[in-house]
C-alpha cells in the first residue's frame, strides 16, 4: 500500500510553495506548473527526496500562449504515476538555467533543445551542437516557424573539434562514422597509450531524421506506423508507447483482450533481442559456436512472430484501441508449442556459455560502469539493472496486462559486460513465464475498440520498458486528429554516454563486446 | 640433375597447391561444427583466383614498401617451403639452410608485412603490426628452442638430417622431450596462424584483429598474394610438426612410392588442422594481454624439453 509520505502527494505538499499549481490527470501522470523557467531549486528538492529526473524535453506555444514550455519528468520510486513539471520559457527571452552540472543525465538532452527550439541553456558546461552538426545553418527545425518542407541549402560550417590527444606515446584512432558490417553511422574517437584507452569521444545523429518533426504532420492512424520505424529492433515497443498515449488522450481503456496480447508481443520482442545479444556478445568473444545456436533461437523467435503477426520484426500489428486483429487457436498453440522448444533449448544454450572458462574470463570485469556513474548519468534498461539500478517500467508503472503478473527485477552491482549478459538471461526466462502466465488467461474477446476522434489540445505520456530500457512518447494533440507536438525518448539516448565511462582503462580490442553488451541503438537516438 | 629439378619443381608444386585445400579444410570443418553448410573446401582457391583478376586500390600515402610486402611475403614463405621435408625426408633445397633459416625467412616476411600496415597510416595497421610484434616477439623464441630439442636428438639443424634421424626411430616421439616440444610448437602454430585463441581470422571488428588489420588496405593481386601466403606459412608450419614428430611414412628420394607419401602426408595435415579446429571451436578468444601469457607457457614447455634431453 503507498502511503501519503512515499508518494508524488505528500512531495507536492511539502515543496507548495515551489509550484504555481498542479493537476492530476487520469492515474498515470501529474502536471505542474513552475512560475519561472528556473526548474533548479524543484529539481534539487525532487532529486533529495529519491526521484529521478527521466526526461526533459520542450514544445513550442508561441502561437497560443506566447512561449515554450519545457517540460521536466520525474519517476518516484513508490509512486506509479510520472509528474511532469512544466515550465514556461517567454518567447522574448528564449533561455533557461541548464540544470547539466547537477544532473549529468540530462547533458544531450538539454542541448537537444538548445538545437532544436533556439532555446539557450545558460552556464550549461558544454554547450556545443549536439543534435544538428556543427557544420548546420543556425535553423531550429522543431519550432512552429520552420515549415517543414524547408530545404536548406548545402552547408559547409564548422568542422567538429574533437578534444586533443596529448603525451608521449598516446594516439588517437578515428573510428566510424561508416562501420565494418551493417550497423549505423556513429563515429568513436580513441585516444589510447598502447591498447589501454585514456577516454573515448562519440558523436552520434549523423542520421537525424526529424521523426519528431514528421508526427505533427501526420494523422494520427498513420502515425503509428512512424512510431514503428523509430528504431526498427524496438518497433512492437514503440508503437505501444506511442498507442498508449494517444489512448490516454483518448480517455480510451483498451479490451483485456488486447492487452494480454500486446504483452505477448512486447515480450517476444525482448527475447529475440536478448537471445540475439547473447550470441553477439559470444562473437564479440570469438566464442562463435554459441552465436551459431543462439542465432538459430533467434530465428525461432522470428518465426513466431511472423506466425502471430505477419512480420518478423512485428510491425503493423498494433493500432490505437487495441490490435489489428484477432488470433487464432491454433496461432495460440503454435506460439505455446514453439516456446516450449525455445526453453528446452535456451537453456542448453546457456549449458555451453556458463561451461566455457574462457568467455567468463573475457566476460567478467570487462567495461565495468560503476553504479554511481550509471545513477548519474540516468542509466536505464538492462545496462542500469546490471549497475544496481532498480527500476523496470512493467513493475513501477504498469501498462497493458502487466498489472495481473509479478514481474521480478533482476539486478546486479557489478556492472560488467557478464552481469549485462546475466540481466538479459534472467529477463528471457522471466519473459517466458510472464508470456505462459499471459497466455494461459487468454479468453475469446473483442481485439480492440473503435477509437473517437481525438480530442485537440490534450497531453499524454506513454510508457514502456523496451528491451533495451524505459521508452517515452509524450504528446500533445492538435485540432483534426493530429498531433501538435509528440516527444519520443529512445533508452539509447540515455545510455550512450555511460558507454563512454564504462570504456575507460579497457583495452582497444575490448571495445567492440563492450559496445555489444550496451547494443544501444543509433535510429532511436539520432530520431 | 633433372631429377633434383623435378624433386623442386613438385615440392613448389605441393606447398603452392596444397596449401589452400589446408584453409579450406579448416573453414568448412569449422562451419559444420557450428552447424553451418561453409563455403566449400575449395573456396580459398576461388577466392585466391577472383582476387588475381581484380583491380587494386593503393592508398595515396603508401611507398613503395607498400607494393614491396606481399612479393617479399610470397617469395620468402614459398622459400621456407622449400626447405622444410614434405613427401620425401629430403627437402629440395636443405642444403642451402636448416631451420634457422625457415624461422629468419618467415620472421623477413612478417617483417614486412608489418612495415605495410605501418606504411599507409592508417590506425587501424597501426594497431595490426604493433599487436603482430608482440606476439612474434614471444613466439619466435619459443620456435627456436623447440626445434632446437629435436635438432639436438638429430644431431643436426638441417630439417632433412633430423627427419632422416627420427624415420629411423619412429617411436621417438613418445621421448619425454620431444612431446613438450610438441606441445610448445602446437602453440605457436596457432598464434602465428592467427587462429583462435590468439586471433580470430572471422572478424569484422577492425578493433580486435591482429593479422586482418595489418592488410586491411590491400586489395586485388596484392591482397591474393598475402592469403595465399598466410596459407602456405600455415602448411610450412604443419608441416614442420607432422613430419618432424610423426614421419612415418616420409619416403627417401622421389620415386613411386612417393605418392603414397603424398597422401599420408595429406592425412596427417589434415588431423593437425582438425585438432586446431577443435581447439578454436571450444575456446573464446583470450584478452589481448593474455595472450602473451599463454606464448611464455610455449616458451617454458619449450625450455624444458631442450633442459630434458640432456637429463634423459
Amino acid at each position: 500500500m503507498i502511503t501519503k509520505a512515499g508518494s508524488f502527494d505528500g512531495l507536492l505538499a511539502r515543496g507548495v510553495n515551489l509550484f504555481e499549481r498542479w493537476r492530476e490527470q487520469g492515474d498515470a501522470e501529474i502536471y505542474a506548473d513552475l512560475p519561472s523557467n528556473d526548474a533548479r531549486p524543484v529539481t534539487a528538492f525532487l532529486r533529495d527526496n529519491g526521484c529521478r529526473l527521466a526526461a526533459v524535453f520542450a514544445e513550442d506555444r508561441t502561437a497560443a500562449e506566447s512561449r515554450y514550455n519545457l517540460y521536466y519528468v520525474f519517476e518516484h520510486p513508490h509512486d506509479r504515476r510520472y509528474l511532469l513539471v512544466r515550465a514556461p520559457v517567454p518567447s522574448d527571452h528564449a533561455a533557461f538555467p541548464s540544470l547539466a552540472v547537477e544532473i549529468p543525465a540530462v547533458n544531450w538532452q538539454e542541448r537537444e533543445i538548445q538545437d532544436w527550439f533556439g532555446l539557450v541553456a545558460e552556464n550549461h558546461p558544454n554547450p556545443r551542437r549536439v543534435a544538428l552538426h556543427d557544420n548546420w545553418p543556425d535553423v531550429h527545425p522543431l519550432r512552429k516557424s520552420f515549415p517543414i518542407d524547408t530545404v536548406l541549402p548545402p552547408f559547409e560550417g564548422e568542422r567538429h573539434v574533437y578534444r586533443p590527444t596529448l603525451g608521449e606515446g598516446v594516439f588517437q584512432i578515428p573510428v566510424g562514422p561508416v562501420h565494418a558490417g551493417i550497423i549505423e553511422p556513429g563515429h568513436f574517437n580513441f585516444a589510447v597509450a598502447g591498447e589501454p584507452i585514456l577516454y573515448l569521444q562519440l558523436r552520434m545523429f549523423y542520421v537525424h531524421k526529424g521523426i519528431e518533426k514528421r508526427f505533427e504532420q501526420l494523422p494520427v492512424h498513420r502515425a503509428v506506423f512512424l512510431a514503428e520505424s523509430i528504431s526498427g529492433d524496438s518497433s512492437f515497443s514503440h508503437g505501444a508507447a506511442f498507442c498508449q498515449a494517444i489512448e490516454q488522450a483518448a480517455g480510451v481503456e483498451i479490451p483485456e483482450h488486447a492487452a494480454r496480447i500486446r504483452t505477448i508481443l512486447l515480450e517476444l520482442e525482448r527475447m529475440y533481442n536478448h537471445v540475439g545479444d547473447i550470441g553477439a556478445i559470444a562473437t564479440d568473444v570469438g566464442f562463435v559456436i554459441a552465436n551459431a545456436h543462439a542465432s538459430r533461437l533467434r530465428e525461432l523467435i522470428l518465426r513466431l512472430n511472423e506466425e502471430l503477426t505477419g512480420s518478423r520484426l512485428l510491425r503493423g500489428m498494433i493500432c490505437p484501441g487495441g490490435v489489428r486483429w484477432n488470433w487464432y487457436p491454433d496461432q495460440i498453440e503454435e506460439c505455446v508449442r514453439v516456446l516450449k522448444i525455445f526453453d528446452r533449448e535456451f537453456e542448453d544454450l546457456m549449458g555451453i556459455i556458463e561451461t566455457s572458462d574462457s568467455t567468463r574470463d573475457r566476460l567478467e570485469r570487462t567495461g565495468i560502469l560503476d553504479p554511481d556513474k550509471a545513477r548519474d548519468l540516468g542509466v536505464v534498461g538492462v545496462a542500469g539493472r546490471a549497475s544496481g539500478i532498480d527500476r523496470d517500467v512493467r513493475r513501477d508503472h504498469p501498462y497493458a496486462a502487466y498489472g495481473s503478473v509479478t514481474i521480478e527485477v533482476p539486478v546486479y552491482q557489478e556492472g560488467d559486460v557478464l552481469r549485462r549478459m546475466h540481466v538479459r538471461v534472467d529477463e528471457i526466462r522471466q519473459s517466458l513465464n510472464v508470456i505462459r502466465a499471459v497466455e494461459s488467461g487468454l479468453r475469446p474477446g473483442p481485439h480492440c475498440v473503435t477509437m473517437p476522434p481525438l480530442p485537440p489540445d490534450r497531453c499524454a505520456l506513454g510508457a514502456v520498458e523496451g528491451w533495451r530500457g524505459e521508452i517515452l512518447h509524450w504528446i500533445r494533440t492538435g485540432p483534426g486528429n493530429q498531433l501538435e507536438r509528440c516527444k519520443i525518448k529512445d533508452p539509447s539516448l540515455n545510455n550512450w554516454p555511460a558507454l563512454v565511462e564504462a570504456v575507460q582503462g579497457n583495452i582497444v580490442p575490448d571495445f567492440p563486446v563492450i559496445n555489444k553488451s550496451f547494443n544501444l541503438s543509433y535510429s532511436g537516438t539520432d530520431r | 640433375m633433372t631429377e633434383r629439378a623435378l624433386a623442386l619443381l613438385a615440392q613448389i608444386a605441393i606447398v603452392l597447391f596444397l596449401s589452400p585445400l589446408i584453409t579450406g579444410f579448416s573453414r568448412t570443418l569449422k562451419a559444420r561444427l557450428q552447424m553451418r553448410r561453409g563455403a566449400g573446401i575449395l573456396q580459398p582457391y576461388w577466392d585466391i583466383h577472383k582476387l588475381l583478376r581484380k583491380g587494386m586500390v593503393i592508398p595515396e600515402t603508401a611507398s613503395w614498401i607498400f607494393s614491396a610486402t606481399p612479393y617479399v611475403l610470397f617469395v620468402t614463405t614459398l622459400l621456407a617451403g622449400l626447405l622444410i621435408p614434405t613427401v620425401s625426408a629430403q627437402a629440395p633445397l636443405s642444403l642451402y639452410g636448416g631451420v634457422l633459416a625457415v624461422v629468419y625467412l618467415l620472421a623477413l616476411g612478417r617483417f614486412f608485412l608489418a612495415l605495410g600496415g605501418l606504411d599507409t597510416g592508417s590506425s587501424f595497421g597501426g594497431l595490426g603490426s604493433s599487436r603482430e610484434m608482440t606476439i612474434s616477439a614471444i613466439a619466435e623464441p619459443a620456435l627456436m628452442l623447440a626445434v632446437f630439442t629435436v635438432a639436438l636428438s638429430a644431431g643436426s639443424t638441417n630439417l632433412s638430417v633430423v627427419a632422416q634421424a627420427s624415420l629411423g626411430q619412429s617411436w621417438r616421439f613418445l621421448a619425454p622431450q620431444q612431446m613438450l616440444a610438441f606441445a610448445a610448437l602446437f602453440i605457436v602454430l596457432i598464434a602465428e596462424t592467427g587462429r583462435i585463441p590468439v586471433d580470430n581470422p572471422a572478424t569484422h571488428l577492425e578493433l580486435t584483429m591482429i593479422h586482418e588489420a595489418m592488410i586491411l588496405e590491400y586489395s586485388g593481386p596484392y591482397l591474393a598474394l598475402i592469403e595465399w601466403s598466410a596459407a602456405m606459412k600455415q602448411l610450412v608450419l604443419m608441416t614442420l610438426l607432422v613430419n618432424v614428430f610423426f614421419p612415418f611414412g616420409l619416403s627417401i628420394g622421389w620415386s613411386m612410392g612417393t605418392l603414397l607419401s603424398l597422401v599420408l602426408f595429406g592425412l596427417k595435415l589434415l588431423l593437425l588442422a582438425a585438432a586446431v579446429v577443435l581447439v578454436e571451436t571450444t575456446n573464446a578468444k583470450m584478452r589481448l594481454f593474455r595472450v602473451p601469457e599463454l606464448l611464455a607457457v610455449a616458451f617454458v614447455l619449450s625450455a624444458t624439453a631442450l633442459i630434458s634431453t640432456f637429463l634423459f
